[in-house]
This record gives structure tokens, C-alpha cells and sequence, in this order.
């Protein structure tokens, strides 16, 4: 025996119009005193640039190398929410789960397997060349984008974000951008062929038989 | 997103009764767990406290709250203290998008499964950070297990859910409710009978409970990463170690076991008996199997499961292409 759908639906259908109405009423009422939706998005915005650059410094000033990882998740987490304020929840879900899930719980596990240094004793000031091979490195980037971005500078609209299905997103990679999807998957089974051989190459003929048993 | 208020008030109630069903989750579990653990064995179980023992549980929390908070020497104390808060808050999130019942769904996303499996992973680093932090080599043996046993399981667990994702052609999971009927072999453990069965196998090992707790094997590592922890960091831990059970008991009666659908009426009483079946069942395993040892845990992930998953999802691919 099972009761239909028609006889409790409209009894619970009541009672969540109304809950949903009177909310709806609640916010029409109040909507002369809430802040405009675009200043919500910029206090949104400064707020993920705060976490961002405060997760980056923490990450390159810490000298202990898990409160420096730390700091890393925490950029994560900014540039996750930047994501979401683009309207593109499945590209914030997918960057916590692989630099989050992943790839900042793989560097945790190699600091572990190293011996028990992190406190950062054996850390000290850069010479000049390294110092000027880093301001190169950040250079570099910035003479790249820099002129783009006075280039393009008001020209381009600013405009709400719109949200895309996740199934465009995953058409798209297998129609129109299926070359460089592929591509990426060229490099991680390098990358992945890489590893093997140098995880290998420690090991005898003998040594590495018995290893694959 | 929409900033009503509507959403705003919905994910607020949803977030507190979320809360409140960890906790008594928790009280209700310690005790099942006794309980049924004592009848396997073949004895009583707790049965001193309250009728049958069932105080027992509230008089366990009462004394957790007031135990000391003992803090080991030499210990980075910001990581020690921030480990068991990053334990229990992102699992509050885990538990937004599962449909309860037909209309108590805290947060329709479309996305709803990746955002699980999003957050899920800080579960992972709040083990390797309770570990590493505590400046125990029992902590960082316990962490270091954590994290390669819940690494490898991702993986085949991921996989066996995909090809219910692929069946229902979204990631929502009201619509792979929505899909299925509510007659058992309506629901999706009859069509995918290999994926739930790497997926039960999965769910005890990410939960890290026997016969696959190696991260806190008692007789080899004390506690494992959380040794030092005492007082209220310790039940956060254990609270999340129950929300988590909880959480992946009720994603396997939405993705296999037909969630909130049911004969008579549908609703959330079907989910949360389905979900604690599972939940039965898990203790059932763990005072059954023996621990396994930690090269055969990894030998039944990479040899078995990965592969098995692999074909499944791709047999999966085909039926699906060749039936549309």
C-alpha cells in the first residue's frame, strides 16, 4: 500500500508558501535598508584578496614548513571563493578538492617522510643572485599581463557573472577544447612516467625484483 | 547564488539542526556500538547506568566536557588547537546537500556531490595535522597512515559513485533520489551491484574504522594521531569520526538504497533508517574482521578495487551509450 503524492503534497505545500512568503514580505520590507548587491560583491571580493595574501605571506615568511603549508590552504580557500563569486561553484568545489584534498595533503605527507627539520634552522638570507633571479621571476608575469591590463583597461564591461551547467562545462571539454584536455593528460602521464623511473632507478636489477614481488 | 533571505534562513536552521543530529548521532552510536559489540562478543554490553546501560552514553559526554585539556610540552600549539576545530567544521558542510526527504533538502545545489567530496578532504588534513602537531612519533606514524590510506580510497570510492552519477546524469543527488523508485529493485544497488560494494568497502576505510583503522590502531600506535588529545579535543574528534560514518551512510542510502523513497510514504524516516542500517552494519564489520595489515590494505586498494571500479564505470559508459 502506498499513499499518493496528491494527498500530502498540498498540506506541506501550504505550509512551506507560507513560511516562504512571509520571508519574501520580511525581505521586500527591508530592502531599503540593505546595502546594494554590487557593494556585497566588492566587500566579498576584498575580503577573499585579504585571505589570499595573507595565506601567500604566511606561506613564504613562516620558517616552519607545515605553518607555511598552512598559510598555502589558506590561499587556496581565498581563490576557491573567488571562484564562487564568479558564479562558478563546481570550478571553487574542484579547486578545494584537488589543492586542498590533494595536492597540499601530498606536500604535507613529503614533509613528513623527510627527517624532522621543519623548524627551519637551516634556513638563512638569499644572496643577491638569488634575490635578483626572484624579482626576475615576478618580473617576468608582470610584463606579460601588465600591458594587457592597461591595454584593456575600462574597456571591457563589468557584468554579472552567469552561471554555466556543469554538463556545458564537461561538453565543452570534449568538443571544443578536446586537444588541450588531451594535452593535459599527455603531461600528467609524463609527469606520473617520471616519478616511476625516478622512484626506480634507486633500486639494483636484484633490488627492484624483489621490490615488485 | 541568490542572496535572499530565503536561502540565508534555510542554510542557518539547516546548519543548527545539522549540529544537533551529530551530537545525538554521536550519544545514540556510542552506545549502539557497545551495545551490539557486546552481543557479538557475547556479553552484556553497558547495562549499570540507566535502563539497559542507556545513560551510559550521556554520562561518557558529561565527562569528556569536564576532563582537563592536558597540552604536551614542546607542541605547536596554534596547529594543535586548530587540528580538531578542522576536523568537525567542514563535516557541518558535507551534510548541506544530501536530501533528507522530499522537501528537507538544506541546499538544492547542482553540484551537490562535488562539494562533498570537496570538503571531505579536510577531514584528511586535520589528521595529518593533529599527528604532526601533537610531537608524537606515535601522532606522526598514525598521520602518516591516515594519509596514504585515505588518499588511495578516494580514489576507488570516487569511482564507484561516478558510474551512479553517469546512470542518473547528474551530480545532483535529489535528482538520483528523484530516479530511482521505491521498490528495492527499483533502486540503484540492484543496476550497479559492484559499485556499491566498492563503495562499502571504501566508506569503512575513509572513515578509518576496523577492520581498517590503522591511522589510530590501538594494540600498534596507542592512539594514532590523536594520542595526545585529551578533554574536548579529543570529542571533537570523535564527534567527527561519527558525523562522518553518518555522512557516508546517508550518501550510500541516497546514491544505492533509494534515500528518502519508501513504500506507504515517502519521506526523511526512510532515509535515516536506510542510513542507520548502514551505520549497523559498519560496527557489525568492525567487531567481525580482524585489522588488516597495512601492505594488504593498500594491495586490496591499487589491485582490487581501482581496477574493479575502473571496469565498472566503463561497462557503466557502455550500457548507458548503447540503451540511449
Amino acid at each position: 500500500m502506498r499513499m499518493d503524492k496528491e494527498v500530502v503534497n498540498p498540506i506541506i505545500d501550504t505550509i512551506l508558501g507560507s513560511i516562504t512568503s512571509g520571508l519574501n514580505s520580511l525581505q521586500a520590507s527591508m530592502e531599503p535598508y540593505l546595502p546594494e548587491l554590487s557593494w556585497v560583491a566588492y566587500l566579498a571580493f576584498a575580503i577573499y584578496v585579504l585571505i589570499i595574501l595573507a595565506g601567500g605571506f604566511m606561506s613564504i615568511l613562516c620558517r616552519n614548513l607545515v605553518r607555511a603549508m598552512m598559510g598555502l590552504v589558506l590561499t587556496f580557500l581565498g581563490v576557491a571563493g573567488m571562484y564562487l563569486l564568479l558564479a562558478s561553484p563546481f570550478l571553487a568545489f574542484m579547486q578545494l578538492l584537488i589543492y586542498v584534498g590533494a595536492v597540499c595533503v601530498l606536500i604535507f605527507f613529503a614533509i613528513m617522510l623527510t627527517r624532522n627539520v621543519s623548524d627551519g634552522e637551516e634556513a638563512h638570507w638569499p644572496t643577491l643572485g638569488a634575490l635578483g633571479y626572484g624579482l626576475l621571476a615576478l618580473l617576468a608575469p608582470l610584463g606579460v599581463i601588465g600591458p594587457l591590463i592597461i591595454m584593456h583597461a575600462g574597456k571591457i564591461p563589468v557584468q554579472v557573472p552567469v552561471e554555466n551547467p556543469t554538463g556545458e562545462l564537461g561538453e565543452g571539454l570534449l568538443s571544443d577544447y578536446v586537444l588541450p584536455f588531451e594535452l593535459i593528460s599527455i603531461i600528467l602521464l609524463v609527469a606520473m612516467a617520471g616519478a616511476v623511473y625516478l622512484a626506480f632507478r634507486g633500486f639494483g636489477p636484484e633490488k627492484s625484483k624483489r621490490h615488485s614481488k | 547564488m541568490d542572496l535572499s533571505l530565503i536561502t540565508f534562513v534555510q542554510i542557518l536552521v539547516a546548519v543548527i539542526a545539522i549540529i544537533c543530529l551529530m551530537v545525538a548521532n554521536a550519544v545514540v552510536m556510542v552506545y549502539v556500538e557497545r551495545k551490539v559489540a557486546g552481543f557479538i562478543q557475547r556479553r552484556p554490553g553497558p547495562y549499570e547506568v540507566g535502563p539497559w546501560g542507556t545513560i551510559q552514553a550521556i554520562c561518557d559526554s558529561m565527562k569528556l566536557l569536564a576532563k582537563q585539556i592536558f597540552v604536551p610540552a614542546n607542541v605547536d600549539l596554534v596547529l594543535f588547537f586548530l587540528a580538531p576545530v578542522l576536523a568537525f567544521f567542514p563535516v557541518l558542510l558535507l551534510f548541506l546537500p544530501i536530501p533528507f526527504g522530499p522537501y528537507l533538502t538544506p541546499w538544492k545545489t547542482p553540484d551537490g556531490l562535488v562539494l562533498i567530496l570537496a570538503f571531505a578532504g579536510f577531514g584528511v588534513l586535520s589528521n595529518l595535522l593533529a599527528g604532526w602537531a601533537s610531537n608524537n612519533k606515535y601522532g606522526v606514524l598514525g598521520a602518516a597512515r591516515a594519509v596514504s590510506q585515505s588518499i588511495a580510497y578516494e580514489i576507488p570510492l570516487m569511482l564507484a559513485l561516478m558510474a551512479v552519477v553517469f546512470q542518473a546524469g547528474s551530480l545532483n543527488l535529489s535528482v538520483i533520489v528523484e530516479k530511482q523508485g521505491w521498490v528495492p529493485w527499483e533502486w540503484n544497488i540492484v543496476t550497479q551491484p559492484l559499485a556499491f560494494f566498492i563503495y562499502l568497502i571504501c566508506l569503512v576505510a575513509e572513515t578509518n574504522r576496523a577492520p581498517f583503522d590503522l591511522p589510530e590502531a590501538e594494540s600498534e600506535l596507542t592512539a594514532g594521531f590523536h594520542t595526545e588529545y585529551s578533554g574536548m579535543g579529543f570529542a571533537l574528534f570523535f564527534l567527527s569520526e561519527y558525523a562522518n560514518m553518518l555522512l557516508v551512510s546517508f550518501i550510500c542510502a541516497t546514491f544505492f538504497l533509494g534515500g528518502y523513497k519508501g513504500p506507504i510514504i515517502d519521506g526523511f524516516w526512510w532515509t535515516i533508517i536506510k542510513a542507520y542500517a548502514v551505520m549497523v552494519f559498519i560496527v557489525w564489520i568492525r567487531w567481525t574482521f580482524p585489522r588488516v595489515r597495512f601492505d594488504q590494505l593498500l594491495n586490496i586498494n591499487w589491485k582490487w578495487l581501482l581496477p574493479l571500479g575502473l571496469l565498472n564505470l566503463w561497462i557503466t559508459a557502455i550500457i548507458i551509450k548503447v540503451v540511449n
